[in-house]
């Protein structure tokens, strides 16, 4: 009995929060669902339809693909920066380190709003410091004028914050690599940057799958930053945002669903895709 | 010996730094030292510069901070900013009431959400790590699974759950789904843990009689105090940084996370950044002051609960 005892808090939780709401999501996708105009009634995949009718909505798609490849290529190749210069032991390594963790601990909304504040176009710094760099002639508005450079900037705050992430999970992975393989090269002729690519990389794939993994679902999520430093606005809205939208503001949950659902399945064919992919080629090497 | 054999150390440092650029150039020690040391610097920018903006930003006069050029310090340095926040003078916007009490929802709604996970997470992964029992698998499977289901999947249901339930803005809503939100890493975290803990440790305690029950609370627990803090800080530093569930599931100052608080100061625009800066430097001081102290739990659990 105890075991069941033990697990029934767990087992009350993730079946009420978690599993329920997926199955309802999961059905009523295809529902007519209005709270302020009912009756509920199935309509099919008029959910669907709806969604790829709707410009704002298949703009958001393509944006978050965006998202997705800049923060995860981003990060993963920040945080292995990070990572193999933070891996020899020196002192104040700690205190480094633990300064380096800092972004992923804040919230998300207080970042971008820290952000909206460098970007700021009439007395941001980003501006100043380009300004004094001769790189811009004058200050610019960098959000909400060109699609791509807004998803950028906006991708950014995000990669400043889970980068961490990568960089600790690399790290960790970089120090189980025994020492004398190492040696071992470097008695054999290799450079540091040979080493890294023929040692460290490839022993290092695992934790580099789990690094892109933990990246694609928190950029295929992305929400704060965009409500912050975007809006509502179409021209840098993520599917998040849009899910927002269309359920709480526009009160269609149907679509809501419809498009939760989407989502969904979208982040577990990806994280299972480059898991598949990144551990394989782990076990070839 | 001990000052002889450093002051010989440093006298070698020193020929080899003042040999370095006339003698081996760029391949030798120096240069590489002086490569980690940019290295090193670069990286610290990357992590706190914003960080200093937003003090710096928070600590100027309004004049200070809206100037182009910008003014990399304080000049000069002033607290009106954060008097205002507080209702001490200034133009405060309706901030001051708003903000501590927010902090406040923070703390409940982190706090508890922290508690209950930990505890039920606990027991689960006990269960899973030590006993035998039926369907064990399936269960910690469909358990972990649930960690890469995005919050797509359980938005609009969790809300629409609550409010038949009449519990939207109140703490016991955002901390329900918060606590389902944060179940499966902090056990993923302390299975790991568990299992990392030799089992002769608990044998001994079944020899002397004990049930698996006290074994678990006199044994295992104590031992496994390490592991407990670092899924509770995640746990706690999760619930802080929450937004978009408690932007649902929140509608006053009774229940709103000062995540939402800051979010609706900066959407209004006429909030002044020395102010939203001073606002978001609270709003951040308690999960950033966290964070450098039990770093070394936050590092353990972020590696626990991701390599293997």
């Amino acid at each position: 009995m105890l075991p069941y005892i033990l697990l029934s808090p767990l087992v009350v939780f993730i079946g009420a929060l978690s599993f329920v709401p997926t199955a309802v999501t999961t059905v009523e996708a295809f529902f007519r669902v209005m709270p302020l105009d009912p009756p509920t009634r199935f309509i099919g995949l008029g959910n669907f339809r709806a969604l790829f009718a709707d410009s704002a909505i298949t703009t958001s798609w393509v944006n978050t693909a965006v998202y997705v490849v800049v923060g995860v290529v981003l990060s993963v190749v920040l945080g292995t920066a990070i990572a193999v210069a933070l891996k020899r032991r020196f002192r104040m390594r700690g205190v480094i380190l633990a300064l380096v963790i800092l972004p992923w601990a804040l919230p998300a909304v207080v970042e971008a709003v820290i952000w909206s504040w460098i970007y700021n176009p009439t007395f941001g710094v980003m501006n100043s410091v380009l300004h004094s760099a001769h790189v811009i002639g004058g200050y610019h508005l960098w959000l909400g004028l060109d699609r791509w450079l807004t998803i950028l900037l906006i991708e950014i705050v995000q990669v400043w914050q889970i980068t961490p992430l990568s960089a600790i999970i690399i790290l960790a992975a970089l120090q189980s690599i025994p020492l004398d393989l190492y040696e071992a090269a470097r008695v054999d002729g290799a450079g540091p940057v040979q080493s890294f690519w023929r040692i460290s990389l490839p022993l290092i794939r695992p934790a580099l799958a789990i690094c892109t993994v933990e990246a694609l679902v928190l950029s295929l999520n992305i929400f704060d930053q965009v409500y912050v430093l975007n809006g509502i606005a179409p021209l840098g809205s993520s599917v998040m945002l849009q899910t927002y939208v269309t359920a709480f503001q526009n009160l269609n949950f149907g679509g809501g669903y419809a498009l939760s659902l989407l989502m969904t399945l979208a982040t577990a064919l990806l994280s299972m895709a480059a898991l598949a992919l990144l551990y394989r080629r782990a076990e070839a090497v | 010996m001990a000052a002889a054999g450093s002051s010989g150390r440093t006298a070698r440092a020193l020929t080899r730094v003042v040999a370095g650029p006339a003698g081996r150039a760029l391949s030798g020690r120096p240069a590489r030292a002086l490569g980690r040391i940019v290295t090193i610097a670069l990286i610290l920018l990357w992590s706190l510069f914003p960080i200093y903006w937003a003090l710096n930003t928070s600590l100027s006069t309004l004049s200070g901070a809206d100037s182009a050029p910008a003014h990399y310090f304080p000049s000069p340095l002033v607290a009106t900013s954060y008097r205002a926040v507080f209702g001490i003078g200034g133009a405060g916007y309706g901030i001051s009431g708003q903000l501590g009490r927010s902090l406040l929802n923070s703390a409940i709604e982190s706090g508890a959400a922290m508690i209950l996970t930990v505890v039920i997470a606990i027991f689960a992964a006990y269960a899973f790590a030590r006993l035998q029992f039926r369907f064990k698998r399936a269960i910690f499977a469909s358990v972990l699974a649930t960690l890469l289901l995005p919050a797509y999947a359980t938005l609009i249901p969790l809300y629409r759950i609550m409010a038949s339930l009449g519990l939207v803005n109140t703490y016991i809503a955002v901390v329900l789904v918060y606590v389902s939100g944060f179940l499966p890493l902090a056990i993923w975290i302390l299975y790991n843990y568990f299992n990392s803990i030799p089992r002769e440790l608990e044998e001994a305690a079944f020899v002397d009689g004990a049930s698996p029950m006290r074994t678990l609370l006199r044994v295992v627990i104590p031992v496994a105090r390490p592991g407990i803090a670092a899924a509770a800080i995640i746990a706690f530093l999760l619930g802080w940084a929450q937004f978009l569930f408690p932007l649902i599931l929140t509608s006053d100052l009774s229940t709103q996370p000062v995540t939402v608080i800051v979010a609706a100061l900066n959407q209004q625009r006429i909030v002044p950044f020395t102010l939203l800066m001073a606002c978001g430097v609270l709003a951040a001081a308690v999960p950033g002051v966290l964070a450098l102290v039990l770093n070394r739990y936050i590092v353990q659990g972020i590696t626990a609960g991701s390599v293997k």
